[in-house]
């Protein structure tokens, strides 16, 4: 669960800039991929069109067998409840605590709360930020918020975890251990593509990279290529 | 699609009770940010207060006048004018004899006097006199029907009295029946209109105020969107802000047209009284309570609704 292919995708906006432009791409299930390339090259366009919160103008995404452009509107939330997202301005609640927030995604599937909890405080662990769950988004550090994002997306186990920069804010040493948590997920069937700059990790994680410039892909490597 | 056996995206497990709790961690959360909401909130439930108590107050009118209408109408009431010169010991010999059948009720005589007095109702006695001189009016008797009458025996009993011995004509009084009848038709339709605009305009205000709750949570509206929640999940905070606003505007229509209700209930006795009848005024009852109630929660919901339904196709695509 969690194959992904993009056939000849362009998504040119209402006035008239081409975010991106003709890509095709496959991702396999449990594959990690980082997503790079400079400013307004597309990177973010690319996951927003996977998350379904934009529709390409050309080209079909296929997402588990299913070209997801396609699905009915009432299918969405049930698409997007096997997802993981990690935005990059966060997009946590300012007027819910950090354990609310971790537990949104859960929440709207209607789970039981003492079940949410345990899953939204186990999430909370791994980014190690069990001790501030009470506190609110605004008393934490940018670090801090961008890892309580990381742990909402994690939290519902998704088959398909899209992060956006989740390291931007986090020093060496922490973003290691985000990626290793992310590896982990790799390593159970999810598929894993982060766009992030972040040249060390790229060159250090040994995995593959696209590379993208005004929206088409200019180089794809695997690692050890 | 993937071939039809297996689902690529699976719902994800639900207990079988989940909307319960659903439904109450909505109610909760609503109580609390409308209590923080609080004027608002109270301003809200005056406004639809206001826009459910006059087709309200219309709707109990014409179902007193209504009653009042039917309640003659089983018991007419007529009247035998006499021949001019018939002295009132006759009146008061046909006055039992009508009392005396069992097509009357109760019969008893009119005096030349009480004519005058109500035939002059609006003017002064002496300035009526003027008018006419001497009091010109005969002695009459009048009677109501007793209960059960049909209208063909009460036909038939009248031809029989007009032509008894001293008497002039036997008028049935229903004119002012029949004129009862269209202003309670009247204040009836002016009811369903007003209830008409004035239920939109309640709709409106609470989906307008929906609107305002909408965006002061626009944040919330569209992360909940972004980890899958369906349109039902986000809607329904809203759905319940729009009950909470209708419900409560229906209680505030309910104490409005109580509180008329107890100002206007003795002039409104003194006035059936005045027609020598007995009349029970139809006050609140629980079912009229119990319809304010529901139709405010309903024009709640509706307003959430229209309010909802825009605003979530808005933020479908970010
Ligand atoms: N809604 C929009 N309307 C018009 N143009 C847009 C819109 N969203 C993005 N763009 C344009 O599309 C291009 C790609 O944007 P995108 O956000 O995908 O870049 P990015 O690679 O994520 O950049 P960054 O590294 O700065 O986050 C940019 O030139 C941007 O201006
Ligand atoms: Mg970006």
């Amino acid at each position: 669960m969690g194959s992904i292919a993009l056939h000849d995708v362009t998504k040119r906006f209402d006035n008239g800039q081409e975010a991106l432009r003709n890509v095709s791409l496959t991702f396999d299930e449990g594959s990690m991929a980082f997503l790079t390339g400079h400013s307004g090259a597309g990177k973010s366009t690319f996951l927003k069109l996977l998350l379904l919160l934009q529709l390409p103008t050309q080209g079909q995404i296929v997402v588990n067998g299913v070209n997801i452009s396609q699905l009915p509107r009432r299918r969405i939330p049930r698409y997007r409840q096997h997802l993981g997202a990690v935005f990059q301005d966060h997009h946590l609640l300012s007027d819910r605590t950090v354990l609310e927030n971790v537990a949104l995604p859960l929440v709207v599937t209607s789970m039981r709360a003492r079940d949410i909890a345990t899953r939204a405080r186990a999430a909370l662990s791994m980014v190690g930020l069990l001790a501030k769950e009470r506190l609110y988004p605004s008393h934490l550090s940018a670090g801090e918020q961008q890892r309580v994002g990381i742990a909402r997306a994690v939290v519902n186990r998704p088959n398909l975890l899209l992060a956006d920069e989740p390291t931007g804010n986090l020093d060496p040493a922490l973003s290691r251990e985000v990626m290793g948590l992310f590896v982990n997920f790799r390593r159970i069937g999810a598929t894993v593509i982060v766009a992030t700059h972040d040249q060390h990790l790229i060159e250090t994680m040994g995995v593959r990279v696209i590379e993208l410039d005004s929206g088409r892909v200019i180089r794809d490597e695997a690692p050890g290529a | 699609m993937m071939g039809g056996d297996r689902d690529p995206w699976p719902p994800v497990q639900r207990p079988r009770f989940a909307w319960i709790r659903d439904h109450w961690r909505v109610s909760r959360d609503c109580f609390t940010l409308a209590c923080r909401r609080l004027w608002s909130s109270l301003l809200v439930w005056l406004l639809i207060g206001i826009s459910l108590a006059l087709p309200a107050a219309l709707y109990l009118l014409q179902r007193n006048l209504a009653a009042a209408a039917g309640q003659w109408d089983g018991r007419p009431s007529f009247t035998v004018y006499l021949q001019t010169g018939i002295e009132i010991g006759v009146a008061e010999g046909i006055a039992d004899r009508l009392d005396a059948q069992p097509e009357v009720e109760r019969a008893w005589v009119i005096t030349p006097q009480q004519a005058l007095a109500e035939f002059s109702e609006g003017l002064t006695i002496t300035d009526a006199l003027e008018v006419l001189g001497e009091n010109p009016l005969p002695a009459s008797v009048r009677a109501t029907v007793a209960d059960g009458v049909s209208e063909g025996e009460l036909q038939r009993f009248i031809a029989e009295q007009s032509a008894a011995e001293g008497v002039d004509e036997v008028v049935l009084e229903k004119a002012w029946l029949e004129r009862m009848a269209a202003i309670s038709d009247f204040v009836g339709r002016v009811g369903w209109i007003l209830a008409a605009v004035f239920g939109l305009g309640a709709a409106l205000v609470t989906a307008s105020s929906v609107r305002l709750v909408i965006e002061s949570r626009l944040e919330e509206l569209s992360v909940q969107k972004l980890v899958g929640g369906t349109d039902a999940f986000v809607r329904r905070p809203f759905l319940y802000f729009g009950l909470f606003y209708g419900v409560g505007g229906g209680m505030v229509a309910a104490m409005l047209v109580a509180g008329s209700l107890v100002a206007l209930e003795a002039p409104l006795v003194t006035l059936f009284d005045s027609y020598k009848e007995r009349l029970t005024i139809e006050g609140m009852g629980g079912p009229l309570v119990g319809a304010l109630l529901g139709v405010g929660g309903l024009l709640g919901l509706f307003g959430a609704l229209i309010a909802t339904n825009r605003r979530l196709k808005q933020v479908e695509l970010a």
